[in-house]
């Protein structure tokens, strides 16, 4: 069976951090191909170059070499204000620190990728009230991020990035700073958006996360030293939620 | 359509967020571009003043004195009143020179204007209390009759006679008190003088009484009232003629003083708002970055990032400008007639002024927030996501230098050197507070010459009353703007030293030595900007002073300096003392989150 045209395509990406004897490489070369609908899951240790490559992937850093296409098309050519709005478009973050608004509600932070790519106020609304629901907050709507637990905001976050439907959504450590409980509800989310076909790449130390994952890349000193595609991964492959929450230590 | 919605959505939501910082820049933009309004529109509002005055008593266009009463001065005013360009006159009329005394012992110099029962068709002067005039009685100008504290009913004593006060009365025909004479007894200098009208049965009896000096006047309506130059230029001496134009003119010689006070005054202010404002922004540095970060994470461009940040300060300084101009609006009266002289509404702030206001706001809000947002706009999208505290230059021979000193001492100079752009805006702020304070004293120290006879000062000077009170609003809003500067600037860098702070705790610093490092901190670049103060102070009120002035003694402007620098030291005290007293570990877990 042929594989789903990619969503990533990355071909020698390198980047490089400091300058002269203080430069460190931070990604080393990595050929990459993320096709439709896949979770990907990268692993390895602090400083290993795996944000870095995300951020390569979604355009918040430039590449020192090599370059980075989604859906086909060159993004490490593109000027900043093109960046954003492929960003806006196409891409959907979510940080291990949910960088959320502070001073705005739940849906308002939602609200903010659809208003940004124009859409219209009620629209943007409509449409964040529905995230909300996906996510399961649709009782928090009017909450300030404050007002959040950890998991909450990180659900946010995560309707915040699925906002304007991006071909993938890049996640950066999303369970690094959720208990237990909150990291199922976010793998719960994200068996959701796999089974929905959304594309995913997601940067994590967890193994319950990456567990979850179709393929599974390790890293190592800014080099991929491992690629492996994960066979019966996902809850659904599994014994539903008794194995999710095996998963993640709620079970024996 | 929806990055507008986001723009007043994020600028609305960082107000409410920021509610101290949105008040203080409209409070600083507020009184900055009031004062500034109210320096510009003097000259409108004192004109239009003198134009409702000059409407309502059917004002006349030329007032012709003869200085000395003869033959040929006569003749002169006769053939004045037939001249083919006047359509109506009234008198010529007897001015007679005298003194005024109250029951209160306030005297003045006056001149009585020998008025008929029934006002003619040009000088009406316009009643404001009692009724026009009567055998026996006198009408005082109200600008004068105010500065005696004299009303209806009462009694003045003129040349040694007592008359009751039959009425108060406004013309346009004369300067404003205590300029009523026009020109003095015989043609010569006119002293301080009030001005009186009588019958002209009166004024003769008074005039021919005590052989007082007796001029004669005459009020001229002309074809073309605009043409008053070329109707003067064509009838030379034996007669001195003024315009309506010069009267008017004449009536802005009360506020020459005042117009550069507040012109001058609203610069200082509008500099102390920036340096304020600039500061709080820089305190919020970090979390705009941050928020910049995640906007652009979202997909927000450069420019949107530019337009959210400074939209809000726009919007802000806009409503404080349209607030000031309206607080110009309604306090210009009170400004621009300090006599009461005058009557009448004056319009609001014109054209040009509401511009260059509006500019002053505008710039305003540019300079305090241009450096962060282009900071936010410029910061590479992760490393604004994860932005810290500005990180200072490493400055080994200051470290080698403080290394030498009390501990306090040793933080302050540290602290200082960390951010020596803000030492040189706290520099400036004092030094601007300086200016102010030194312009006081100086306008303080003027010897005094009262209104009253032989210059007794039991008659107030208006003119330079009017100075000290407007110089004292300027100098109190100068130090208001100042003390909040004092607490953000302590707060600021209390704030963004709190880690470092904390780790000099757990090296075994107390509060009390964090305290006195963080107040340091502000005494440090003040002490020179107090001592910059006094020269640049004396400096300034000697390019705007009008004719001599005497300076006071060094040992009252230096003691400002000094006064200056204590309420520094005591304003820093309790952001300081608040700041140096947060939980070491929170403040520690805090910069590393």
């Amino acid at each position: 069976m042929n594989e789903p045209s990619p969503v990533v395509e990355v071909r020698g990406l390198v980047k490089d951090h400091g300058e002269r004897q203080g430069r460190v490489r931070a990604v080393d070369a990595v050929d990459l191909e993320v096709p439709q609908g896949q979770t990907l899951a990268v692993m390895g240790p602090s400083g290993c170059g795996k944000s870095t490559l995300l951020h390569l992937l979604g355009g918040l850093e430039r590449p020192t070499g090599g370059e980075v296409r989604l859906a086909g098309r060159r993004v490490d050519t593109l000027s900043e204000r093109a960046l954003a709005r492929l960003r806006r478009r196409s891409v959907g973050f979510v940080f291990q620190a949910f960088h959320l608004v502070e001073e705005l509600s739940a849906a308002e932070n939602v609200e903010l990728p659809a208003l940004l790519a124009g859409r219209s106020r009620r629209e943007a609304r409509r449409s964040a009230n529905l995230l909300l629901e996906r996510v399961g907050l649709a009782g928090r709507a009017r909450h300030l991020p404050s007002q959040l637990s950890g998991g909450q905001r990180q659900r946010v976050a995560i309707a915040r990035a699925l906002a304007n439907e991006p071909l993938v959504v890049l996640a950066d450590e999303p369970t690094g700073n959720l208990d237990t409980a909150a990291t199922l509800e976010v793998l719960r989310i994200f068996e959701d958006l796999r089974s929905a076909g959304q594309t995913l790449v997601i940067v994590t130390h967890d193994e319950r996360v990456s567990a979850t994952a179709d393929r599974l890349i390790s890293m190592r000193d800014g080099m991929f030293v491992d690629d492996t595609r994960m066979v019966g991964s996902g809850i659904g492959s599994g014994t539903g939620s008794g194995w999710l929450g095996g998963l993640v230590g709620l079970e024996g | 359509m929806g990055s507008l919605v986001l723009v007043v959505r994020l600028g609305l939501a960082d107000v409410r967020r920021h509610r101290v910082q949105a008040v203080m820049l409209l409070l600083a933009v507020t009184v900055a571009t009031a004062t500034m309004a109210l320096g510009l529109s003097l000259r409108g509002v004192s004109d239009a003043l003198y134009e409702q005055t000059r409407a309502a008593t059917a004002g006349p266009d030329v007032v012709a004195l003869s200085g000395v009463t003869g033959p040929a001065q006569t003749s002169a005013l006769a053939a004045l009143a037939d001249d083919p360009d006047v359509v109506a006159h009234q008198g010529p009329y007897r001015v007679v020179y005298a003194d005024l005394a109250t029951r209160d012992s306030l005297t003045s110099h006056v001149v009585v204007h020998g008025f008929a029962e029934t006002p003619g068709s040009v000088d009406r002067p316009l009643v404001t209390s009692g009724r026009w005039l009567r055998p026996g009685g006198a009408v005082l100008e109200r600008g004068f009759a105010t500065a005696l504290g004299v009303g209806v009913g009462d009694h003045v004593t003129i040349a040694g006679r007592s008359y009751p006060v039959v009425g108060i009365a406004v013309t346009a025909a004369t300067s404003i008190y205590p300029w009523a004479a026009q020109i003095g007894p015989y043609g010569g200098p006119s002293d301080s003088t009030g001005l009186a009208w009588m019958t002209r049965a009166d004024a003769q009896a008074l005039a021919s009484s005590r052989d007082l000096p007796v001029t004669m006047a005459l009020d001229l309506k002309l074809r073309d009232p605009a043409a008053t130059e070329s109707f003067i230029d064509a009838h030379p001496v034996p007669l001195t003629l003024h315009s309506w134009q010069f009267t008017a003119e004449q009536d802005m010689v009360i506020l020459r003083n005042s117009q550069p006070i507040l012109v001058v005054g609203s610069w200082l202010l509008g500099f102390l708002a920036v340096t304020g404002v600039a500061a709080l922004a820089a305190g919020r540095a970090v979390e705009q970055t941050r928020r910049a970060g995640l906007l652009k994470a979202v997909g927000a461009t450069p420019g949107l990032i530019a337009t959210v940040l400074l939209t809000e300060y726009l919007a802000l300084a806009l409503a404080g400008d349209a607030l000031g101009l309206v607080i110009a609006h309604l306090t210009a009266p009170a400004i621009a007639s300090p006599t009461a002289s005058r009557i009448g509404d004056a319009a609001g702030p014109g054209g040009a002024t509401v511009v260059t206001a509006t500019v002053l706001a505008v710039a305003v809000a540019l300079l305090s927030t241009l450096r962060p947002a282009l900071r936010a706009m410029r910061t590479a999208t992760v490393t604004a996501l994860s932005a810290t505290a500005h990180r200072p230059r490493h400055r080994p021979w200051l470290t080698a230098l403080s290394a030498l000193l009390p501990t306090p001492l040793l933080l302050g100079l540290r602290l200082t050197a960390r951010r020596p752009g803000r030492a040189v805006l706290q520099a400036c702020s004092t030094a601007t507070t300086v200016i102010g304070i030194v312009a006081l004293l100086i306008i303080g120290a003027q010897p005094e010459r009262g209104y009253g006879l032989d210059g007794s000062s039991a008659l107030p000077n208006l003119r330079d009353e009017h100075d000290r009170r407007v110089m004292l609003a300027v100098t109190a809003l100068l130090v208001a703007l100042a003390v909040v500067n004092t607490i953000t600037f302590t707060w600021t860098t209390a704030m963004e030293a709190r880690a470092n702070m904390a780790v000099a705790r757990t090296l075994g610093a107390t509060p009390g030595q964090i305290s006195m490092g963080l107040s340091t901190a502000q005494l440090l670049p003040s002490l020179p900007g107090a001592l910059a103060g006094v020269p640049l102070g004396i400096g300034l009120f000697a390019m705007f002073a009008l004719g001599k002035w005497t300076l006071p003694p060094s040992s009252w402007l230096f003691g400002a300096a000094f006064a200056t620098l204590v309420a520094t030291a005591a304003l820093t005290a309790l952001p300081a003392r608040l700041a140096a007293r947060q939980p070491v570990a929170r403040a520690l877990s805090a910069e590393t989150a």
